[in-house]
């Protein structure tokens, strides 16, 4: 006996062994599925009788096995149905002779033998003979279940013979001595006249006559036949049989007690009677004997031949707890011989399945301890996986999971041992997922996902090792790379540095082959292995949608933001908000995207590994619009910080976009990472706006660049900086090349200027420009350019300083009565020298050489598309910084009377503050020619201010007021009436001199004007003819020769007007 | 032999094993050594939670090794792995091993900074520990 069946339960002693075999060429299909409907029959109530006769098929049983069959009679092959196919009477003889050789197999211990044939049709099969049966095809055989009962029937008339031949048995002196196959050499040569070996053998006939009765459904009498052979065994120390007879002592009261089974087969056991199956459920709790007792009493009413029906019999059952404490013994009998060693093992699994049903798990966890520790002979393989397996799946019967889990998995290491010539990998496999709940891992990365991993790492990292190994050895490189992916996104924290390394390369290496997706793999049992994304790899902390580019950025037009502001609801205000659990990630963004043009995400990654991460394909998922992912590749430095990353991507059509997850390829695995599913990552939002497409404006300037910067303060951001450095009063061109890059043609377009940061008082139009010229190339497909013309006019103060003009002012009083008294010529001294002797003053004033700034931003608001039908347009800023550098200043102004009573002369002090060479021209005057830091006096012959002319004659300070607006007026149309006519660059510039001088000089108001053309060529001054009907005005014209070498303007000129208000004389 | 305190979640809070090399094989024993402890908590029933005894005794015993099991009230439980071979040890003072492990518990857990079921790291619990197994092997 060497093959351990370990399926075997208690009840399995009440059945009755049949082997169902085909003979000859049967296709396994058709064989298992006739065999099939016979092992159906397995229950069946005897004619005559009360009594059930259970039947064990077996399609293959060692004979060896047979030959215990004396010592436990369900150990004994005592049926035989063959299955054969015959399709012609020629083949019939030869069938029938297999048939028969066949049978002779288990010869020695078949009670009788059925031959099923299919597919004989004819003479031979028309005959009636009761041990074969003929069918013509697999599929007409609908007696098949009646032919077998009939042959159970017969096999009990053999059994029942048998069982009342033994039993009855007792006058005849000579009863044989039953005995297992090692025993037999023991006997010879024994005395068998002893007591002791008369006893011997009564007691083993005893025990043999208690299995038969259990067999034949007589339970009674099979216990008290199993008791007196207890008592008879025991008196003569045969142990191995003592342990037989206990056994069927347990089995017989584990029947009795579980009418249900044992063996975990729900369902397949029949109760022996509808009353008894309600009695039964009961039976084995404590405090119910009693009923038992009763009950045993009445219905062990079968046929008994000696046993002669006892008042109390039912005690012969064994309580619940007996029979474990007879297990026990039975089993430390068995265990003193070696060659029992499979008894011993069966009656373990046995005692473990009735101590599973009484939920007695430290017990049971005791027999399988033994169990494990019972040598068999050298087992193969197989049987050692059949083993181990065996022992777990009784482990997990009785609870313990972690056990159950150590020994599935030694099976499956056993499926793949070294010896074997073919490693069974996907047994295997299949072993090792069955091990996963007991060491309470799960494939679903999800379930890993909820803060820090608990569980035992080392354990649970042996085990998925093993499945990575197992499913490459299969042949599924991307059931392997799963498993892999598993491992080191969920064990990430208990790898060491090393194993990081060895995981990834060998990660890679298998990926190299298959590529790890996201997809589902389904495994063929049904399993199903969700993907593996490597959220960890790189660990992202936060994701933040980025705006646009301020120079892209959309604006909605006021007027259709109104209706925009959504109604909601129909309250203005209401203090309850709702509150929604997933609002930190749904909240919406206050800023849009714009369709077709690039948009960006930043998250801040971090590198765990030891190593430098490669992270390819790098990307974002999104939902809502069709977006256009531009995947990045990054390489992060091993255990790197907080990393920026943008990812950027296109939105192709509009409405709401919302930022789910990114994409990587990690190692050579593709990962979706939603970040539902990432704990702790911060983010600003995910779902953003797309609004229609827009065109992108690019605008390039004639001048350079600007590293300046505006401040801050100016409350828009600018995108492009550009500066000039210009003398005060002129004027220059800033040609503008406006560029559609865009994909939409631009079809709007608005231009404001501020001027911000001006200290500075500024005279006149700082920036001026005709938009009409450039809009008449609009609508401006993409790609193409217009230009745009800004003209830039400085004018700043040309006064020098209050303190002197106020010097000035005391001079005026002299200056009506006296001769000029200061010299024609005078050099005055820049105010820098002077410092040192009038420091008060200077520092109130500056020096002359004081460079000062101007700034502005020209904005351009444009639009066109679907954008601008939607009402969106986008705003470019350009900064302009001017830097004003002085050029001449007038630093003292008074007036003599001319020869004609409607003229008179103006005095002006000029004083050239520049580095250069100026020439100054003033109409009807010679040129003046200023060397660089000269002061000089020239005069100008101008016509009387005709103060009547005013509409309202001036007698208070309103009228003057008037007067002076009026002033202004005509001197913007002179300075456009220049232009016009020179067609120069032109920059003109009020000076505050006016209005001081105006104060001083109440009585005497005078216009004064002047022009100063700053040449490079003297000869093309002109002097500007000024204008004015009833003012006294002139013109001066500097020009300056370029001497020094950085002079390289070709043409600048400045028009300084000054206005005087000359008081009539009167 | 090995020392592992186990939380009543049963996952690892700490686990020190002499010699280090097959420390695999010591997982695995404690690992399955939980079965019975499980058991023998759910056997003594929720009735005698106030006087019942903390130490479970020898779990199982394997070839070369013997299990004791200690609980607290808690469900923090103990598992001690030592050599079979090693009969000096009795009962005693394996309980008397046990309860200076959880004397050395409960310090640990009398610190502020320490968060019951994270890992154990703890210098004094790391000396007791190592006294302990020097003292038995």
């Amino acid at each position: 006996m060497s093959v351990p069946d370990y399926m075997q339960c208690a009840e399995d002693h009440q059945t009755l062994l049949v082997v169902v075999q085909p003979v000859g060429i049967v296709p396994e299909e058709s064989f298992f599925r006739i065999y099939k409907r016979i092992s159906a029959v397995s229950q069946v109530n005897v004619r005559d009788s009360q009594r059930v006769l259970y039947i064990r098929y077996r399609h293959h049983y060692p004979p060896e096995n047979n030959e215990w069959g004396d010592f436990q009679t369900h150990r004994k092959v005592v049926g035989l149905i063959t299955i054969t196919e015959c399709s012609s009477a020629k083949e019939w003889p030869q069938t029938f002779e297999k048939f028969h050789l066949q049978k002779e197999m288990y010869g020695s211990t078949l009670y009788d033998s059925r031959l099923f044939v299919f597919g004989l049709q004819g003479e031979i099969a028309e005959q009636p003979r009761t041990d074969v049966a003929f069918y013509p095809s697999y599929d007409e055989c609908e007696t098949v279940e009646k032919r077998i009962e009939d042959f159970i029937e017969s096999l009990f008339i053999v059994l029942e013979s048998k069982r009342l031949d033994r039993a009855t048995d007792k006058s005849g002196d000579k009863i044989p001595l039953l005995c297992v196959p090692f025993e037999k050499k023991d006997f010879v040569g024994l005395d068998t006249d002893s007591r002791h070996y008369k006893k011997r053998c009564q007691g083993r006939m005893r025990k043999h006559v208690g299995d038969l009765c259990l067999q034949a459904g007589m339970l009674q009498d099979s216990l008290v036949h199993y008791h007196m052979a207890v008592e008879l065994l025991r008196s003569v120390n045969d142990f191995l049989w003592l342990g037989a007879a206990l056994e069927g002592l347990c089995s017989a009261s584990v029947i009795y007690h579980y009418p249900g089974g044992t063996g975990g087969k729900v369902g397949s056991r029949r109760a022996q009677g509808g009353s008894l199956s309600a009695e039964a459920g009961n039976r084995h709790r404590p405090g119910k004997d009693a009923i038992s007792i009763l009950f045993c009493a009445l219905t062990s009413n079968g046929i008994n031949a000696d046993t002669s029906a006892e008042i109390g019999r039912a005690k012969n059952c064994l309580s619940p707890e007996d029979i474990i404490e007879k297990y026990k013994e039975a089993i430390s009998y068995y265990g003193k011989y070696k060659n029992a060693g499979v008894i011993e093992l069966e009656a373990c699994v046995k005692a473990v399945r009735v101590l599973a049903m009484q939920k007695r798990s430290m017990e049971a966890s005791e027999f399988l301890q033994n169990a494990v520790y019972i040598n068999l002979r050298q087992l193969s393989e197989e049987e050692k996986i059949q083993r181990y397996s065996i022992l777990s799946e009784l482990y997990e019967r009785i609870g313990f999971h972690r056990k159950s889990a150590f020994f599935k998995r030694i099976a499956a290491m056993q499926c793949a041992a070294p010896s074997i010539p073919e490693p069974g990998w996907r047994a295997c496999y299949k072993l090792l997922l069955e091990t996963l709940p007991g060491y309470s891992l799960s494939l679903d990365p999800q379930d890993f996902s909820k803060g820090t991993h608990r569980g035992w790492a080392a354990v649970q990292m042996r085990l998925l090792h093993e499945l990575v190994y197992a499913s490459r050895r299969m042949g599924n490189p991307a059931l392997c790379v799963r498993h892999l992916s598993f491992l080191l996104q969920t064990m990430l924290d208990f790898l060491s540095d090393q194993e990081k390394k060895d995981v990834t390369q060998s990660l890679e290496s298998y990926t190299a082959k298959c590529p790890g997706t996201m997809e589902v793999i389904t495994l063929p049992d049904g399993l199903k292995l969700p993907p593996v994304p490597f959220t960890k790899l790189p660990i992202v902390k936060s994701v933040k949608l980025l705006n646009l580019p301020t120079s892209l950025r959309p604006h909605k037009m006021k007027s259709l933001l109104g209706q925009n502001v959504s109604t909601k609801s129909p309250f203005i205000y209401s203090p309850i908000i709702a509150h929604s659990r997933g609002e930190e990630r749904n909240k919406k963004i206050d800023f849009q995207w714009v369709q077709a043009d690039v948009c960006e995400v930043q998250l801040m990654v971090y590198n765990p590994m030891p190593f430098e991460l490669r992270v390819e394909n790098m990307g974002l998922l999104t939902t809502g619009v069709e977006f256009e992912s531009l995947p990045a590749a990054l390489s992060l430095p091993a255990e790197s910080g907080l990393y920026p990353v943008t990812l950027v991507g296109v939105p192709q059509t509009t409405g709401h976009i919302t930022v789910n997850g990114y994409h990587t390829s990690v190692f050579g695995v593709f990962s979706d990472c939603l970040l539902d599913n990432l704990p702790g990552v911060k983010t600003n939002g995910c779902t953003v706006e797309v609004i229609p497409a827009l065109p992108r404006l690019q605008i390039s300037t004639s001048l350079p660049r600007s590293a300046h910067t505006l401040q801050p303060s100016s409350g828009d951001e600018i995108s492009t900086n550009v500066s000039v450095q210009l003398y005060n009063g002129e004027t220059q061109q800033l040609i503008i090349k406006l560029e559609n890059i865009g994909t939409e043609p631009l079809e709007k377009l608005e231009v404001t200027a501020k001027t911000v940061n001006t200290k500075e008082k500024l005279y006149g139009d700082f920036l001026t420009w005709n938009l009409e010229d450039t809009l008449c190339q609009f609508p401006l497909k993409p790609g193409k350019i217009a230009t745009f013309i800004v003209n830039i006019k400085v004018k700043l103060d040309f006064s020098c300083q209050e303190n002197l003009l106020q010097d000035l002012s005391d001079d005026g009083i002299s200056v009506s009565g006296l001769p000029l008294s200061s010299p024609f010529r005078q050099v005055v001294k820049p105010r820098v020298e002077t410092k040192p002797l009038n420091p008060q003053e200077s520092s109130k004033v500056g020096d002359f050489s004081h460079v000062k700034t101007l700034e502005a931003i020209l904005n351009f608001k444009y639009s066109g598309g679907p954008g601008h039908a939607e009402g969106y347009y986008r705003n470019l800023a350009l900064g302009l910084h001017v830097e004003v550098e002085p050029s001449v200043f007038f630093t003292r102004i008074s007036t003599l009377p001319a020869t004609s009573t409607r003229q008179c002369h103006l005095l002006l002090d000029v004083f050239n503050s520049t580095e250069h060479e100026l020439t100054i021209s003033a109409r009807n005057n010679e040129d003046l020619i200023l060397h660089a830091g000269e002061c000089q006096r020239m005069a100008i012959q101008v016509d009387k201010f005709n103060f009547e002319s005013f509409p309202e004659s001036p007698t208070d300070g309103a009228q003057l007021a008037n007067a002076k607006q009026l002033e202004e007026e005509r001197q913007q149309a002179r300075g456009l009436e220049i232009n016009s006519k020179l067609d120069i660059w032109e920059a003109s510039v009020e000076g505050v001199l006016n209005q001081l001088v105006l104060e001083h000089l109440q009585l005497a108001p005078l216009q004064w004007g002047e022009e100063a053309n700053l040449l490079k060529d003297v000869c093309d001054a002109n002097p500007v003819a000024g204008v004015g009907t009833d003012l006294m005005e002139s013109s001066v014209a500097a020009a300056c020769a370029g001497q020094a070498k950085s002079w390289d303007r070709t043409l600048i000129s400045f028009d300084a007007a000054l206005l005087l208000s000359i008081a009539k004389l009167s | 032999g090995s020392c592992d305190l186990l939380c009543s979640q049963n996952y690892p809070l700490y686990i020190r094993s002499v010699p280090t090399e097959n420390e695999l094989k010591f997982h695995y024993t404690v690992h399955t050594s939980l079965d019975v402890v499980d058991e023998k908590i759910s056997a003594m029933g929720k009735a005698l939670v106030d006087q019942r005894e903390l130490y479970l005794g020898l779990l199982y015993p394997t070839e070369d090794y013997k299990v004791y099991g200690y609980v607290t009230n808690s469900k923090v439980k103990f598992v001690m792995v030592v050599d079979s071979s090693n009969t000096a040890l009795r009962d005693n003072e394996i309980r008397s091993m046990f309860r200076k492990l959880h004397n050395s518990y409960t310090d640990i857990m009398c610190n502020p900074f320490y968060n019951p079921g994270d890992r154990i790291h703890s210098r004094a619990f790391d000396t007791m520990v190592n006294s302990m197994m020097m003292q038995v092997c």
